[in-house]
């Protein structure tokens, strides 16, 4: 019940906000920041209950096409179900308390916002494949209008049609090659029930099917995360999309892709994707290092962290492709820590490009470090995070996924895969190059213009919840353990299964 | 006498859509100036046979009302095998089909529903008994040929199905239409020529009139040196051509756009639904009697698909018209819809006839929308400058278009339109075809181009990008005399928007009836 509500809430929610009447100069919409917080907040409790109660949904839906409308959580997706439920909280706030939006209503924005939550929320939980699909898809349109109608006013509207136009042919189709995966696992296996497909393990397929199925899932689900050389849709629709978007797009929408990879492919076929690892491996890699060289010379504030997005993620594709329990553990936790730096900096850059009017680096402008302190803590302890220093959370996502990498799980290429992970080292030296490059910048506010007009610092509800998310991070940061004791019980069953 | 049974109920979808052409007629007869009558008589019968047609949709799996059916005596007169032969079955499927049809017909009748009176026609001239006939004409070819297992019927079936319609386009009087209907007429005159030429095929390989399982189990044990069994895979493969016409598959779609364009919105409508669902129905009866053969996949069929997915979304997204844009997702969609077909099983027939459903179900949504905008707009409501910002001055209709826009594109909210997604790749993937299934996952992205180019404008605000095109479309031209929309027009949105919020919360409503 709590489980079906979790869903239902934010999508009645975003429905009704969606269906409110446009407010006209008599009857100003007033009643759509309650009705968006209501929800959000709702939706937050009803998470943590279920990550409590892990209660399970298991009802037929589609007979037709044997798909079930079964949910349940487990230690894979309890931490991205509370992240997605709690950063849901934190964007409405944020939108609510912001200026009002340009491109159209702000009830509209919210239920949009609100939209993404109940699909992403619906792709951790799904526990059938088919489901897991049609739930991945649900974030499309309302992501789409996010960026195509309030995307940055002040790019031009044929800006705003290539990054939106971009978000959604890229993931269209790399949702539709991974539903063939899903088809041709189903068709293959006899069952669409994700627990099945993990506790078989691949049984009766031979390693060929298993790799072209994979090779199909990690293709489709490779734009999602974005692996390089598909990134290219993430930079523009960083930049364009207003805050609330880049937030949900960074912390929650690029999950779904990693998380599907682990549920989908690395669980279900072991031996597919052992042959994919090694490739799955380069690729990350190199994306770790393309984006930070990108963010070396990136002069856009918000294209650069899109950048640095990719080379995080790269980490965790490094985590999973190594194959041992460390490595999925690995994978899960960058998931979090990357979904909370990546939420505060866009939060943090996305109020600075709203009173600066742009992100560009090369601007003059006044050190944050002397006007605005409390921005430029949060810009530097998040530059700090992105960089991967001890004792803040990413630093555990990616330490992790270096010594997954460098010892890898059975059957994996090792000598590849440690030369990975020096490279990955190096990525990690280009990340604190470009960190140290935009808090030269920004922060200290070299080669800027101290007499211009200073950024008006974070206050109130702002700056609540981007101290909320700087302890977060401090916190998971010194105690790690409070993320991984979550998962640890169940990764290990399930990768003790799959490694036999 | 004949020795053939005769079983009314069964065929109430097809009597009574005659029956209301009866009734037409002799009401046309009596008052010549009705001109909303007809359209009643009209509605009520193709209601009656959707109600007739919906407790055939019950069926269980394996049993079919049959009807029409020959006893051994005439039986053996006419062929070799000697077991009784129906005329007319319907199963689940069938019956489902022909639901699909009727209620379609409904919804184009209510979008075509006249004005009380029309400004400057001559008195004693109504035009709109013709009009009735020819829809409910149409209708019954549609259901009869779903149901037919002969040679005979089907081929005549399916011309009653076309030609009234060629008729109905002729009506519209304009150039633009007569155009399409002399297209059309060319079209179908040419697919009646190979679908005679395939069902005489089939009568030379099977040496049976009947399109069923067992005249076609008769080839299969053929020797390697009989002839039967390739001429049966020419009679499929001409057969297809022929349809192809009809279902508007590249590179046999020429006629569609011409067609749409120059005919009224609810006959356009009714060209892309109902004339489609009786194209489906006929290529299933003789798919569903090859099906027994266990043919590998049909590569004509995929080679059909991907053509007709791939040129229609690429011009598809250079259209201004949205009934040309309609038209060539048309084109498009049948590449969807046969899709599943490469498979000749019943996974392919079922997942063939569940798309065109959602696909039908969605395009009427949006032919409501246009048909309501053009009444209240004139003709630049088929432009697409008519629908900015539509969000704004319409939300429900705006939603309304949204969601089919978005079953079209296959995208949730249109959560339908992703079902049938899934549940036309189902059977490529099955029939290991996986390089034809990622070539139509590529064109899920051009489709879903095609359909967001639409839907922007409508979420967009007014003035909120850049400079407008084409002047306000939000107010009627000063020039036309003040338009309103007929509450059938409204009836028929509301309707069908409510069919399409249902299927998408639970698809099995659909796909259910289809079997398994």
């Amino acid at each position: 019940m709590a489980l079906t509500l979790l869903l239902l809430v934010p999508l009645v929610g975003a429905v009704v906000l969606l269906a409110a009447p446009p407010p006209t100069p008599a009857r100003p919409g007033h009643r759509d920041a309650p009705i968006a917080l209501a929800t959000a907040g709702l939706a937050a409790l009803l998470a943590v209950a279920v990550a409590i109660a892990r209660p399970v949904v298991d009802a037929p839906w589609i007979r037709s096409l044997g798909v079930r409308w079964h949910f349940a959580v487990d230690g894979v997706s309890v931490a991205l179900v509370l992240l997605t439920a709690l950063l849901g909280v934190v964007v409405v706030l944020h939108t609510i308390v912001g200026p009002p939006p340009v491109g159209g209503s702000r009830s509209t924005l919210l239920g949009c916002v609100l939209l993404v939550e109940a699909g992403a929320l619906a792709t951790f939980l799904a526990r059938d494949a088919v489901l897991f699909f049609l739930a991945f898809e649900v974030v499309l349109v309302p992501m789409w209008v996010l960026i195509r109608r309030f995307g940055d006013p002040h790019a031009a509207d044929a800006v705003r049609a290539d990054a939106a136009g971009r978000f959604v042919f890229f993931t269209v189709l790399g949702s539709t090659l991974m539903l063939l995966g899903i088809l041709l696992l189903t068709h293959s296996t006899g069952t669409s029930d994700l627990a099945a497909l993990t506790a078989a393990r691949g049984a009766g397929l031979s390693t060929a099917v298993q790799a072209t199925i994979a090779a199909l899932l990690v293709g489709g689900l490779a734009i999602k995360v974005p692996l390089w050389p598909v990134h290219t849709w993430l930079p523009p629709a960083h930049t364009v999309a207003p805050t609330a978007g880049s937030v949900l797009l960074a912390a929650v929408l690029l999950k779904m892709g990693s998380y599907g990879i682990v549920r989908l492919a690395a669980l279900p076929l072991p031996d597919g994707m052992a042959l994919l690892a090694p490739g799955l491996a380069v690729l990350g890699v190199v994306g770790i290092l393309w984006g930070g060289l990108a963010c070396l010379v990136e002069r856009d504030l918000k294209r650069l962290i899109a950048y640095s997005s990719v080379a995080h993620m790269g980490f965790v594709v490094l985590a999973i492709a190594s194959g041992s329990p460390t490595g999925v553990q690995a994978a899960l936790f960058g998931n979090v820590a990357h979904g909370i730096v990546s939420a505060l900096l866009f939060l943090v850059v996305g109020d600075l490009k709203e009173q600066w009017g742009s992100a560009d680096l090369t601007v003059a402008r006044a050190a944050l470090r002397d006007r605005s302190p409390r921005f430029g803590l949060a810009l530097v302890m998040g530059l700090a995070a992105a960089l991967g220093l001890p004792g803040l959370v990413s630093f555990w996502g990616e330490f992790l996924a270096l010594y997954a990498a460098w010892s890898p799980g059975p059957g994996r290429p090792v000598g590849l895969l440690r030369a990975c992970v020096v490279l990955g080292a190096v990525g990690l030296a280009l990340a604190a190059a470009y960190a140290l490059r935009v808090a030269r910048i920004v922060w200290a506010g070299e080669g800027g213009d101290p007499a211009a007009d200073p950024v008006r610092d974070l206050h109130s509800v702002r700056w609540g919840l981007v101290a909320a998310m700087l302890a977060a991070m401090v916190v998971l940061g010194l105690v790690p353990h409070l993320l991984l004791r979550l998962s640890a019980p169940d990764v290990e069953a399930l990768v003790a299964l799959v490694a036999r | 006498m004949t020795g053939l049974t005769f079983d009314v109920v069964p065929l109430l979808p097809a009597l009574l859509p005659i029956l209301g052409v009866v009734g037409v007629l002799l009401a046309d007869l009596v008052t010549p100036t009705l001109r909303r009558g007809p359209y009643a008589v009209a509605a009520a019968a193709a209601l009656g046979a959707a109600v007739a047609a919906a407790p055939g949709t019950r069926m269980p799996a394996g049993s079919a009302r049959s009807t029409l059916c020959m006893d051994d005596g005439l039986a053996t007169t006419l062929e070799r095998v000697s077991t009784p032969r129906c005329f007319w079955t319907a199963d689940s499927l069938t019956s489902t089909l022909q639901l699909a049809a009727c209620l379609a017909a409904v919804v184009c009748i209510a979008l075509a529903w006249p004005r009380a009176s029309a400004p400057g026609a001559p008195p004693g001239h109504a035009r709109e008994p013709v009009e009735a006939t020819l829809l409910l004409t149409a209708l019954s070819g549609t259901v009869v040929v779903a149901a037919s297992r002969d040679v005979g019927t089907w081929l005549v079936a399916l011309e009653l199905a076309t030609l009234p319609i060629v008729v109905l386009v002729a009506l519209g009087g304009s150039r633009a239409a007569v155009a399409g209907a002399v297209q059309l007429l060319v079209t179908s005159l040419v697919s009646f020529a190979l679908l005679t030429l395939g069902v005489a095929l089939w009568f030379l390989a099977t040496g049976s009139p009947f399109l069923t399982a067992d005249a076609a189990g008769a080839v299969a044990g053929a020797g390697p040196g009989d002839t039967a069994r390739p001429l049966l895979s020419l009679a499929v493969v001409i057969i297809l051509a022929g349809l192809g016409f009809k279902l508007s598959l590249a590179p046999f779609h020429a006629w569609t756009p011409t067609a749409y364009a120059g005919s009224r919105t609810a006959v356009a409508t009714f060209l892309a639904t109902v004339s489609k669902v009786a194209a489906l129905a006929g290529l299933l009866v003789v798919l569903r009697a090859v099906a027994v053969l266990g043919t590998p996949g049909l590569l004509a069929v995929g080679v059909l698909a991907v053509l007709s997915m791939t040129l229609g979304n690429v011009v598809a997204l250079r259209q201004d018209d949205v009934v040309r844009l309609l038209a060539w997702s048309t084109v498009a969609q049948a590449g969807w819809v046969v899709l599943p077909l490469v498979s000749v099983s019943g996974l392919g027939v079922r997942a063939s006839a569940g798309y065109l459903l959602t696909y039908v179900v969605a395009t009427l949504v949006a032919f409501a929308v246009v048909a309501g905008t053009v009444r209240e707009v004139g003709p630049q409501g088929r432009r697409l400058g008519a629908y900015a910002a539509l969000w704004q001055r319409r939300p429900w209709q705006a939603a309304a278009l949204a969601l089919a826009l978005t079953s079209l594109a296959g995208l949730p909210p249109g959560v339908v339109g992703l079902v049938g997604k899934v549940v036309a790749l189902r059977p490529v993937v099955a029939q290991d075809w996986l390089w034809l299934a990622v070539l139509a996952a590529a064109n899920a992205v051009l489709g879903v181009a095609v359909y967001l180019r639409w839907l922007r404008p409508v979420l967009t605000s007014a003035g909120a990008d850049g400079p407008r095109t084409g002047g306000d479309p939000g107010t009627p031209d000063p020039e036309a005399p003040p338009r309103e929309r007929p509450v059938a027009v409204t009836v028929a949105l509301l309707a069908t928007t409510a069919v399409l919020v249902a299927v998408s919360v639970q698809p099995d409503l659909l796909l259910g009836p289809l079997g398994r």
